[in-house]
């Protein structure tokens, strides 16, 4: 659509782009509806407040808080500026001036220098606050009159483009609109056009907008230093209660939990919980809390507990049971529950699961599985084929070479089902040459050997259980 | 069910001349919330219900795929919620392949959500081709490796009573009458069928098992031995009938 747009046009940007032509293959319409004859003319439902901060540049995101009390939708410009849309705004803080200086003042209160102008499209707002013209421009129709004496440093172009645009001989904004479009589009590229239309307000220019980092972080210091680990757990009740109700007012849950234990000297100690899902449920966080305090070991008394959550996460809807809060009706648990207990004392790596892997060589046919499905909602899936030959249930972690003795005994071996060669793996330097054979022993067990090609060495690799 | 509903939902008679100093029952005090309403006793709620039937002495029992095995067992297969315990000295007797057909069994035959099944501290890797050839659901199997034998015991004791798993087997060198005991319990909380291995040196020490069994190697063939049957005959198994 853009390129097309470009092509086709070659009138001058002052003049509005003429309408589209409709599309051959569209049905005759039955009604016969006015066409507009005139282009439509710009406008702008928006009014966009800019603020360019003078080197050393700030935090962007600290001052958005601050800049949050005036609007909510507030988009940051790197490396320096920050951008409010103030239209919504006008009705609380009166005309645009006062709003204005409003703003201005609390840049001030900070003691930070800010140049501001507002304009109704986002890039003419922040181009006038770059040149350090503190407009305010309320039609979207004097736009192109006013930026016409920017000069053109202000649009922040990378420098090729812009010492096209001084080789050119032109300075200012004005001397650009005033440039055929297609040569433009052709000379500076498409997003050089596209940049001019946005703050003319003829194209809209979509801002991601700012949104807060939200962190449940409670502190609660003691009157006497705690050095047992069971009171902690006593302390802590409050402060999980109070994260959960903070998950549950913003239907959010957290899946890290992070507790830091002060001391009166020496550093703090750290302890990060995982949970296995995502959760808000207080009873669950306590658990885990537990689970992990258990295990901990004081360096020194505790003066101080810090409760943090991490980032939040949406909740995903499921359906609660209405008894659960009362009383002690616990009810029984869910599979991730289990799992999130075992792995909060035992480690995380203790607690896996294992799935086939289709490949020839066996001890590369199967792996350890650490994300589990832990949803209860789960189908049987439909029966894999597998291999025709019996496998062991357990595997030995490397084949254990058998000695001479005991593959050489007479009757000590009965080879049952035999052999199975499997040959691979040659392309990954860990190639195999096998005769694999189910082997029982005189006196009951069922054993998986193998006889290496090469070596002709004969070698356990597993039990039939 | 709709019998056992009718005997838990009968309120107590309440005589018409009740004495003063009798507890004032609902009628005089209204409850002031939900929580009071369901603190008290005669008030019946369905999960009780549901918790009482997993508790009933009709529980269904698993094949274990062995018709002789099958007959000398009470119920005709393994019992669940209960402890089964297997004295064993060396792997690879077979051991497993008495409960595998149980468990594949328990899986195929569940409607809705798929049990689990927990291994705690088997002797060596679980081999995820062999099982999933004997038709174990791979992603309901959970494999535990704790440091410690009473973090092994602990785990088990999770796992029997969370109501997760369907069976829990935990492979063990030695423990006391007092953890075993907590086993069981859990074992008949969480409706799960827990099967302990331990060596054969114990088997003359006392267990609170339901069901023991002694797995020696034989002079063709591994013997079965069941030591203690609760409502059975103890003695000796021919596994090699059909």
């Amino acid at each position: 659509m853009k390129a097309h747009t470009v092509k086709t046009q070659t009138a001058d940007l002052f003049t509005a782009p003429a309408p589209a032509p409709a599309p051959a293959s569209a049905p005759a319409p039955a009604l016969r509806l006015p066409t507009p004859q005139t282009p439509p003319a710009p406008r702008s439902t928006q009014l966009w407040y800019a603020v360019v901060f003078a080197p050393p540049a700030p935090v962007l995101q600290r001052l958005s808080l601050h800049a949050q009390q005036f609007t909510s939708l507030v988009s940051l410009e790197a490396p320096n500026a920050l951008l409010l849309e103030v239209k919504g705004s006008l009705k609380l803080f009166g005309p645009l001036e006062h709003l204005q200086a409003l703003i201005d003042a609390r840049w001030r209160s900070l003691g930070l220098q800010a140049a501001s102008a507002v304009a109704p499209s986002t890039l003419a707002a922040l181009w006038c606050a770059r040149a350090g013209k503190s407009l305010a421009i309320e039609d979207p129709a004097a736009l192109a009159g006013r930026l016409a004496q920017l000069p053109i440093a202000c649009t922040a172009w990378d420098a090729d483009r812009l010492q096209t645009l001084h080789s050119m001989g032109i300075t200012r904004l004005g001397e650009l609109l005033r440039l055929p479009r297609a040569g433009l589009a052709r000379r500076l590229g498409p997003a050089a056009v596209l940049d001019l239309d946005i703050a003319l307000a003829r194209q809209p220019g979509p801002r991601r907008a700012f949104v807060a980092r939200q962190r449940f972080r409670e502190r609660c210091e003691f009157e006497t230093e705690i050095d047992h680990v069971a009171y902690l757990g006593k302390a802590l009740e409050p402060l999980v209660g109070r994260c959960a109700q903070f998950l549950r007012e913003r239907q959010a849950g957290v899946q890290t939990l992070a507790l830091k234990l002060r001391h009166r000297a020496g550093p703090a100690t750290q302890v990060r919980l995982g949970l296995a899902s995502v959760t808000s449920e207080r009873r669950r966080l306590a658990d885990v809390l537990d689970q992990q305090l258990s295990r901990l070991e004081l360096r020194a008394p505790v003066r101080a507990l810090e409760l943090a959550s991490g980032a939040l996460q949406p909740l995903s809807a499921v359906s609660l049971d209405a008894f659960s809060g009362f009383g002690n009706a616990g009810g029984p648990d869910t599979a991730a529950q289990l799992v999130e207990r075992l792995r909060a004392r035992l480690g995380e790596h203790a607690v896996y699961g294992v799935s086939t892997i289709p490949e020839h060589r066996p001890e590369a046919a199967w792996r350890r599985v650490h994300e589990l499905q832990l949803d209860a909602a789960f189908a049987i899936a439909a029966d894999r084929p597998h291999d025709a030959m019996p496998r062991p249930v357990w595997l030995l972690d490397e084949p254990s070479l058998l000695s001479r003795q005991e593959a050489l005994q007479p009757n000590g071996w009965i080879l049952e089902q035999g052999p199975e060669r499997i040959e691979s793996g040659w392309w990954d330097g860990k190639g195999v040459a096998r005769d694999y054979y189910c082997a029982r022993q005189a006196r009951g067990a069922k054993l998986w050997i193998f006889q290496e090609r090469h070596t002709k060495c004969w070698y356990l690799h597993g039990v039939f259980a | 069910m709709g019998e056992r509903q009718c005997a838990g939902r009968k309120p107590e008679p309440t005589p018409l001349g009740a004495p003063e100093g009798r507890e004032p029952g609902m009628g005089e005090r209204q409850p002031s919330s939900l929580v009071d309403l369901l603190a008290d006793a005669r008030v019946w709620k369905l999960k009780d219900a549901s918790a009482s039937q997993r508790l009933s002495p009709s529980r269904p029992v698993w094949s274990t795929g062995s018709s002789a095995l099958d007959a000398r067992l009470p119920g005709g297969g393994w019992p669940t919620a209960s402890l089964v315990e297997v004295l064993i000295d060396a792997t690879g007797l077979g051991e497993m392949q008495l409960f595998l057909p149980a468990f594949v069994e328990c899986q195929r035959r569940a409607d809705g959500d798929v049990p689990w099944l927990a291994w705690i501290a088997p002797p060596h890797e679980p081999y995820a081709p062999a099982l999933a050839q004997q038709g174990i659901e791979l992603d309901r199997l959970l494999v535990i490796r704790p440091v410690t034998a009473m973090e092994a015991l602990w785990a088990a004791e999770q796992a029997l009573s969370s109501g997760v798993c369907a069976a829990v087997l935990l492979w063990l060198k030695g423990t006391d009458d007092r953890w075993l005991r907590r086993l069981k319990l859990a074992a008949e909380a969480g409706g799960a069928l827990g099967v302990l291995f331990r060596p054969e040196c114990h088997r003359f020490e006392s267990s609170p098992a339901s069901l023991r069994l002694l797995m020696t190697q034989g002079e063709r063939e591994p013997r079965l031995e069941l030591i203690k049957v609760q409502g059975g005959r103890p003695g000796l198994v021919d596994l090699g009938a059909p």
